[in-house]
């Protein structure tokens, strides 16, 4: 399966850094530490007003930070506008492999080398110091299973989104930007989106951002019913057909433009 | 103009480590060993002397060079460049010099030459009238007039070179260093840069010192030569001189149409033959024996397809001077 | 003088020729911080306060530190990206010229795209002056300090991004250390030191002196503690701390010059 070989090989190509990237996972903690003082300053003498805790916050702020390597910080576009600046994009859509797997599984072969080689550090490092929260009940871990999956997918197919657009704008800086601010913003890295002023809070559980970051966290945190799943669902499988579509869409542009 | 007096140049060489965190465990280990780049080298160049400076790959040119324009400092040994050691004042050693980098452009990659030069001219301190000279006089030389406002980056290999030396001579140094100027250039642009130095050298009476892979770069500019191997120098002397140790190397190349059944010849100058496949190449040493000539006798042996002129490498020149 | 002119508009013009990019680039800078700065908003709007410093307070925090880190990030920016010369051998070229290596490096060129972020620490700090609703002599007094509080930031973040590329002779990559001397530290800077556990607080009070630029000063012009040493202190422990830095920057020259590499 081709697919799974260049899973494997981006995995591999993400090895070579392992040290560098121990390193920063460290910065990555420090970033979390911050943030969690933020909230237990925020919360000190008010947390009966508020329906998290300090605590809850603290173990909030540890699975964002280990989470964000799977579902926040992904390569721009995947890399595709590369393509499409330097012209590969026309030889990748007519290779007999399905383009959009192509891209996709190199994605998912680093998600799957940060998941090893930077979430579980950081959560170690969290666990270490001011706690990581274990889920009490056993049918929370296969929920979480596919919670963290759908929401790879929903992130994976939101940077695509970003990608492919590089077939009619060829810049994608832009777009990528907005698509990354929206996704820490609204997908509750720094604020749980139920504490979001009033208009926001009402759209935002609906929006894919949550289903990417805020939804696994809450199911890990034995916060959110199984109900949830199926917004990430909805989402994951919207978006796959959304990004399929514009794929065929490109690769129709590029046959009558020649690039 | 330039000294060196027993200059010696040593690296550490430590056990280097894979990875990041290796490269800061090698910072501590102390296992290492000595590689000595540059060996008691001496040598002292007079003002408006030409002078080639060839080695093999890692024989110590660069870092020569590098010394010599106070980038590195010698592990021992003095230096002297216009009386001024560039070890001790590198920046007043830097007005007096020039430097090119064949294989690296100091223009600004973005810019118009234009605007490269009008920095370098407030760099250096160059007076307005004697900047309105440079450009003319460097027009006329190296016509780089036709391209002053194009952006670095969208001129041609020669183009650049062109401006990359006329950006060493704004502000007017006496001495001038040149590594591997014409390295990757076409033939007609290699002749143009010939041309030009040899001009600098002659009317302007600059003192230049040239690294050069390429034969004909010395053969047709150099009045002097200085040949280092391992760190050491291994001739210094004219172009004579090393012709006399080496006398004048070329190869040819002869495709025949069917491979000639020839087993033994005996020209006088032949160095060395080799068969491949049908494809003959020849070393021979052309003041012994004349291309002309030469060529008279591989159609005597066969029927040529193909009959080509090579530079011989440097690096088996050098190995001859033993 | 004439030649920093000479290369600044040299570096503008280069930019310019990607104005699409340019523009784009420093709009995104400038919002990323404005979406930060909004959450903090929204969750100090609920919750008033974050141990005693309202959103107001905060602000101020947050924009001297953005302007601080943004302004080395315009003016600085070859310094930031040093580890370039070393893994592409041009540092060489910067040892042939009759100027210090260090005054090539700041006048080489500009990152101008960073300025958006500028920008938006400027709006932020003006916000937060008015919203504070202060008067007259502390008013004053505020207005005069921040400019030398914002100068002490820079200088304290060029020395820390001095240091770190000075590490570059030795490792020739120093992007992951840059995460831990510079953003980590700048963030953390957003907001007051006092949330802060011990170890934290004492790393951004010796090594990595982020907490001087801004809330030393802060805490004594909002009347929050302290005493008026607490302005003297920012500009005296950034002095003192560039010249550290470009000591060891010279340390990591005479290094170079020996082993080339």
């Amino acid at each position: 399966m081709v697919y799974w070989i260049l899973l494997q090989k981006s995995f591999m190509r993400n090895m070579q850094y392992k040290v560098a990237h121990l390193i920063n996972n460290a910065a990555s903690a420090i970033f979390g530490f911050v943030f969690i003082a933020i909230w237990v300053g925020v919360l000190q003498g008010k947390e009966h007003e508020s329906p998290y805790s300090a605590l809850d916050m603290t173990y909030y702020i540890a699975a964002v930070q280990c989470i964000l390597w799977l579902s926040g910080f992904l390569t721009a576009g995947l890399n595709i506008q590369n393509g499409v600046r330097n012209g590969a994009i026309s030889l990748e859509l007519v290779r007999p492999t399905n383009f959009f797997l192509y891209v996709t599984s190199q994605e998912a072969g680093r998600l799957l080398y940060n998941f090893f080689f930077r979430s579980i550090p950081i959560g170690l490092v969290f666990a270490l110091t001011v706690g990581f929260y274990v889920p009490q009940h056993l049918p929370t871990y296969l929920i979480l299973c596919i919670s963290i999956f759908l929401a790879v997918i929903i992130s994976i197919n939101l940077h695509y989104l970003v990608g492919i657009s590089a077939c009619w704008t060829t810049e994608i800086a832009w777009a990528h930007f907005v698509n990354f601010t929206l996704l820490v913003g609204l997908g509750g890295q720094l604020v749980p989106i139920d504490l979001l002023p009033a208009p926001l809070s009402f759209i935002t559980p609906y929006l894919p951002f949550a289903g990417a970051i805020y939804y696994p966290v809450m199911v890990f945190l034995e916060k959110a019913s199984s109900e949830v799943l199926f917004i990430q669902l909805f989402w994951a499988i919207f978006l796959t057909l959304i990004n399929l579509w514009l794929t065929e869409k490109a690769r129709h542009k590029l046959e009558i433009q020649g690039g | 103009m330039i000294e060196a007096y027993m200059l010696n140049k040593h690296f550490k060489i430590y056990e280097t480590k894979k990875g990041f965190i290796g490269s800061f465990a090698s910072l501590l280990s102390t296992k290492h060993h000595i590689v000595k780049a540059v060996n008691d080298i001496s040598f002292s160049i007079e003002e408006g002397e030409f002078v080639g400076y060839i080695g093999p790959n890692g024989a110590g040119k660069s870092t020569t060079i590098k010394m010599l324009s106070g980038i590195l400092h010698p592990t021992s040994g003095e230096i002297k460049v216009g009386g001024l050691s560039p070890q001790k004042r590198r920046k007043e050693v830097a007005k007096k010099i020039g430097i090119v980098f064949g294989q690296r452009t100091q223009l600004w990659w973005d810019l118009p030459l234009r605007d490269s030069f009008d920095i370098l001219k407030e760099m250096y301190k160059v007076p307005d009238g004697k900047y309105q000279q440079f450009l003319k006089l460097y027009d006329d030389m190296l016509q780089i007039g036709k391209f002053m406002d194009t952006p670095v980056r969208k001129l041609s290999l020669g183009q650049r070179m062109r401006g990359d030396l006329a950006a060493a001579m704004i502000h007017d140094p006496d001495v001038l260093f040149l590594d591997e100027p014409t390295i990757g250039l076409d033939v007609n642009a290699k002749t143009s840069i010939r041309a030009f130095l040899k001009e600098l050298n002659q009317k302007e009476n600059k003192t230049i010192l040239l690294t050069t892979h390429d034969m004909d770069d010395i053969e047709q500019l150099c009045s002097r030569v200085i040949v280092i191997n391992h760190g050491q120098i291994v001739l210094d002397g004219t172009l004579e001189d090393l012709r006399r140790n080496i006398g004048l190397p070329s190869v040819m190349e002869i495709l025949y149409r069917v491979k000639p059944n020839i087993s033994e010849i005996s020209l006088n100058g032949i160095e060395k033959m080799k068969w491949e496949e049908e494809k003959l190449v020849i070393d021979y040493d052309r003041s012994i024996l004349s291309s002309p000539h030469l060529l008279q006798n591989v159609t005597k042996w066969g029927e040529p397809v193909d009959i080509q002129m090579k530079e011989p490498d440097i690096e088996e020149v050098i190995q001859k001077i033993y | 003088m004439n030649l920093y002119i000479k290369l600044i508009s040299g570096s503008l013009r280069s930019r310019m020729q990607y104005k699409m990019n340019f523009l784009v680039s420093s709009l995104s800078y400038g919002l990323i911080m404005a979406v930060d700065f909004v959450l903090l908003a929204a969750i100090l709007q609920r919750f008033d306060d974050v141990k005693g410093w309202n959103l107001y307070e905060v602000g101020l925090l947050y924009g001297i530190s953005s302007v601080a880190i943004t302004l080395y990030r315009v003016f600085c920016v070859e310094v930031h990206n040093f580890e370039r010369y070393m893994i592409e051998g041009e540092f060489d070229s910067l040892l042939i010229r009759p100027v210090s290596p260090l005054s090539l490096l700041l006048t080489r060129n500009l990152d101008l795209s960073r300025i958006g972020g500028t920008i938006q620490g400027i709006l932020i700090l003006v916000i937060s002056i008015i919203g504070l609703n202060i008067k007259n002599v502390e008013l004053f007094l505020l207005l005069i300090y921040l400019p030398i509080s914002i100068l002490s930031g820079v200088i304290i973040c060029f020395s820390l991004g001095l240091l770190t590329a000075t590490i570059a002779f030795w490792t020739q990559r120093i992007k992951d250390f840059q995460t831990f001397t510079l953003y980590a530290p700048f963030n953390a800077a957003n907001y007051p030191m006092n949330i802060y556990p011990g170890w934290l607080k004492i790393i951004f009070f010796t090594v990595i002196p982020v907490g001087f630029m801004n809330y030393t000063p802060i805490l004594f012009l909002l009347n929050k503690g302290g005493t008026l040493w607490n302005l003297a202190l920012p500009p005296a422990v950034a002095f003192v701390f560039l010249f550290l830095s470009l000591r060891f920057w010279h340390f990591g020259i005479r290094h170079y010059h020996s082993t080339g590499s």
